[in-house]
């Protein structure tokens, strides 16, 4: 599945560890999303979409492979 | 009682207070054991200085060892949990297999092991919701009612 959380984040010139901390999550979280390694749970799915003032199925794609 | 402990200092004083009962019992064992005993309660104090110090470390072990684990990384600890669980089971069942083979007579270790297992399996589906599936909204609670419309 494929996300736009490094696109968003570099759009706003955020660092992981800043993004990290405004979710409320490690560091290396929010990494192994940006990569596609993890998925995030519906809640913190939600909370990233809120975060950069999207809907979660504009933030998360499900029909694009990770990395594509 | 642990919100008042630093989440820093929980897995270490709790590594420290659970081996320290462990180091007492030996040493009241009496005999030579307290030398087995010290040096038990020295592993274990430098184990909880250890595991303290990486709590402070950033990174997803730091994480685990200082209890503010995100989503993730309870993820993987449970993960791993359940694999440690897994391969304790398959020895036990070894063990077990192995001792009746041999006509040991230390087979029942390796039997409660498999029991304690297997019990947790089992509480474990209860307590997560097995059991609270419920019916279908759309089983069959009776009769079927005719539409007005027929």
């Amino acid at each position: 599945m494929r996300n736009r959380v490094r696109e968003q984040r570099t759009q706003r010139e955020m660092s992981q560890a800043e993004l990290a901390a405004a979710l409320g999550v490690s560091r290396q979280t929010v990494i192994s999303i940006e990569s596609g390694r993890y998925l995030p749970s519906l809640p913190l799915a939600f909370t990233i979409a809120r975060f950069f003032g999207l809907t979660v199925d504009k933030m998360f794609d499900p029909d694009e492979e990770a990395g594509t | 009682m642990m919100a008042f402990i630093r989440p820093r200092l929980r897995k270490p004083l709790g590594i420290a207070l659970a081996g320290t009962v462990f180091a007492a019992a030996w040493a009241l064992r009496g005999g030579h054991a307290w030398q087995l005993s010290v040096a038990m309660e020295v592993t274990v104090l430098v184990g909880a200085i250890t595991t303290y110090v990486r709590a402070g470390e950033d990174n997803d072990e730091g994480a685990l060892a200082g209890s503010r684990a995100d989503e993730r990384q309870k993820m993987l600890s449970l993960r791993s949990r359940a694999l440690g669980w897994n391969f304790a089971m398959v020895a036990a069942f070894i063990g077990l297999t192995v001792a009746a083979a041999v006509k040991a007579v230390w087979w029942w270790p390796f039997l409660v092991i498999l029991a304690v297992t297997g019990f947790a399996y089992l509480l474990g589906l209860s307590n997560y919701g097995v059991a609270e599936e419920g019916t279908a909204d759309d089983a069959d609670t009776g009769p079927p009612v005719r539409s007005p419309a027929s």
